[in-house]
């Protein structure tokens, strides 16, 4: 009964900053088409703007996360302005284009902060326990920023012009732009919107585990299962997803082990999408 | 003096002069390229990192010394690098690299799935190979250029796990590994090592790429062991392990039969109170200023700060060794010469010591370059210091 409750909660913290990955990186395929293989690049370059501005410019850690979210928002939003604007409907080109940059963020990593995991704690230490379950604090502040960003990526895209305008380019860009949309304008900040949510993902969830150069590669991975399982451009299925695979992912490898715990996600997955090919969600997938 | 006299001496000092100046072309562009083949990035990045900066430091010696006596020709040494990745595929992919470009001789590479990789490679162009690795098969009699940087975990285990059982008296462990042969091979060894000294033993594996392991702390501590071993899990993942352990609530020691990485453990895991008590292997007798004289080496020759890893000490006896049985066999390129003469040279280096060659009984073969190495403990979170224990000939 023990593991049983522990691996729960375990379910509910992965299941939370798998939402918050899957989020941005569906966001980006719903509105633009663009799958956006740069999103692992973005989650590490968070951690290390906040390493960045903790250990070297001594800002609070809030104001940390704060810079991590500004910096990957900026860049992601001057990259889709300037190179991926260019050629939004080649979709190969825009793969290209974000594989390219995840490789130049990674590699400019490496060469910036070199290959080893550096320092970088989280500023909220201790353990809740009750009798022999636990739970840290730091994953219960990660859990509360990841709801609260969840709620309010909700209330921005379906309670504010802004949501509604890029839900219209979503929907029909071409209808959408003629009632005055500007996919110029919008596309960046939803970019931009997306990138800085893998930043804020990075900044807070790094320093619990580890930060390294290479610490975007399995984040692409999960990020991309998530999202094909809730339904590639659905927010609901993305958040619905990312519980599912926290939770199976947790009990799997608690019950299983480490390795048939993720062959055992995987045939889930695999499943699931035998019986809904266009995942969970599959209806609000973007019109191509 | 007659004309035809003149014009022979003349004739006599430009030619002397043409040969002079052809030998000691010669002698001054001959080159030795060295290849240093493994992880440098990603969770094992410290152990490539440490492996490369032996291979440059022994290189930067023998340039300092004028370069490698090669029969009649002064040869300098370079080093040329390849980042594997910690992959069976970036290690084959990095000794056909390394091979185009004129390399004859390998130091590295460092992880079990790597040795896998390069040796069928490393073998098709006749390279001779100087590898670490824990793996069951790292070398063995149908791979003769293939060298072992040793010893391996059958030689080491033993006298650390007698010497943890005397200090924390555990009965029981669980080992946690990666599930690939760089995992399996050296958590299948330490788990029968404990069990030689009446330890129960568990075996865990995790995959490889893995960044959160609490559901795996979780599995681990179901079956209440008293120590928890993070064998040749990479230094990364590591201390991720024990800062999550710690958190699970486990208050027992940590052991870490496996390689090297403790100071980057203790940074992952969030200090030296978080690990509280360790016990590990380590590759060399670290507190030993000899063993140390090896960075300050480092910094007088090539200028910079040696790498943080203590694999830096074993690797350079490694790349020394390479570089004297070049010497001795008189040939850079003759990589069948260069090994029969690297079987013969005693182990002795001027930094660790005397060691011994060994694998016989474990490999079937007698290329394993074994050195005094040590154990390392951390009590109640205090750094207590690193034991030196000499190994014997086969």
């Amino acid at each position: 009964m023990h593991e049983f409750l522990t691996a729960g909660i375990i379910g509910i913290s992965l299941g939370a900053q798998y939402a918050l990955l899957a989020l941005g990186f569906t966001l980006i395929f719903g509105i633009l088409g663009v799958i956006n293989f740069a999103h692992g690049g973005f989650y590490a370059l968070g951690g290390y703007v906040a390493y960045a501005a903790v250990s070297q410019a001594g800002l609070p850690f809030p104001l940390a996360v704060l810079a991590a979210v500004v910096a990957t928002a900026a860049l992601g939003a001057l990259y889709e302005r300037f190179l991926i604007e260019r050629l939004v409907d080649d979709h190969l080109a825009t793969m290209m284009l974000t594989l390219g940059l995840y490789l130049v963020i990674s590699t400019g990593l490496l060469a910036v902060f070199g290959p080893q995991s550096p320092e970088f704690s989280f500023p909220v230490q201790g353990t809740l326990r009750a009798g022999t379950l636990y739970l840290p604090l730091e994953n219960l502040v990660v859990l509360a920023v990841c709801a609260a960003a969840i709620g309010a990526l909700w209330l921005l895209i379906y309670r504010t012009d802004f949501g509604r305008a890029l839900r219209a380019l979503a929907d029909d860009r071409k209808v959408a732009t003629t009632q005055g949309m500007r996919p110029g304008l919008l596309f960046p900040l939803a970019f931009g919107l997306a990138t800085g949510l893998a930043g804020l993902t990075g900044a807070l969830v790094t320093p619990i585990l580890a930060l390294s150069p290479s610490a975007g590669d399995p984040v692409l991975v999960t990020s991309f299962l998530t999202v094909i399982l809730g339904g590639l451009g659905s927010i609901a299925g993305a958040v619905v997803a990312a519980v599912i695979v926290g939770f199976v992912e947790a009990y799997a490898s608690v019950y299983l082990g480490g390795s048939t715990g993720a062959l055992i996600l995987f045939v889930t997955v695999l499943v699931i999408l035998l019986a809904r090919p266009t995942g969970l969600f599959g209806r609000e997938i973007r019109g191509a | 003096m007659g004309r035809i006299a003149k014009r022979s001496l003349v004739a006599a000092v430009v030619a002397a002069g043409l040969t002079f100046t052809a030998g000691a072309g010669a002698q001054t562009t001959c080159e030795v390229r060295i290849g240093a083949l493994g992880p440098m990035s990603g969770p094992a990045a410290q152990w490539g990192l440490a492996m490369l900066g032996a291979a440059e430091l022994a290189a930067a010696e023998a340039n300092a010394r004028g370069g490698l006596q090669v029969g009649s020709q002064r040869c300098s040494v370079s080093v040329l690098s390849y980042d594997t990745r910690y992959t069976a595929e970036g290690a084959a992919a990095g000794v056909n690299n390394l091979a185009s470009q004129g390399v004859r001789f390998l130091i590295g590479p460092v992880g079990s799935p790597e040795v896998t990789g390069a040796k069928p490679v490393a073998t098709r162009h006749r390279l001779l190979m100087f590898a670490n690795s824990y793996a069951k098969n790292a070398i063995g009699p149908q791979w003769p250029l293939v060298f072992h940087l040793g010893p391996g975990p059958s030689e080491w285990a033993p006298p650390i796990v007698r010497l943890a059982k005397e200090q924390f008296g555990m009965r029981s462990v669980a080992i946690v590994a990666p599930n690939d042969q760089g995992g399996t091979d050296i958590a299948s060894v330490d788990a029968e090592v404990y069990r030689q000294h009446g330890i129960t033993a568990t075996e865990e594996y995790y995959q490889r790429g893995t960044t959160n392991f609490a559901p795996i702390v979780t599995r681990l501590l179901a079956s209440r062991p008293d120590v928890v071993d993070t064998a040749s899990s990479p230094p990364g993942d590591a201390g991720l392990i024990v800062r999550q352990l710690r958190q699970a609530g486990f208050t027992g020691p940590i052991g870490r039969l496996g390689g090297p990485g403790t100071e980057e453990i203790i940074r992952v895991a969030g200090g030296i109170d978080v690990v509280r008590n360790f016990y590990w292997y380590e590759v060399a007798p670290t507190e030993d200023p000899r063993v140390r004289a090896i960075s300050d080496e480092y910094r007088r020759l090539l200028n910079r700060e040696p790498p943080e890893n203590t694999n830096l000490w074993l690797w350079v006896v490694g790349a020394r060794m390479t570089l004297r049985a070049i010497e001795r066999a008189g040939t850079a390129t003759d990589t069948n010469r260069v090994a029969a003469a690297l079987r013969e040279l005693p182990v002795e280096d001027p930094n660790l010591g005397r060691g011994a060659w060994t694998g016989q009984s474990f490999f079937g073969i007698n290329q394993e370059l074994s050195l005094p190495f040590g154990m390392g403990m951390i009590l109640d979170g205090r750094m207590v210091g690193v034991r030196r224990i000499d190994v014997s000939p086969q």
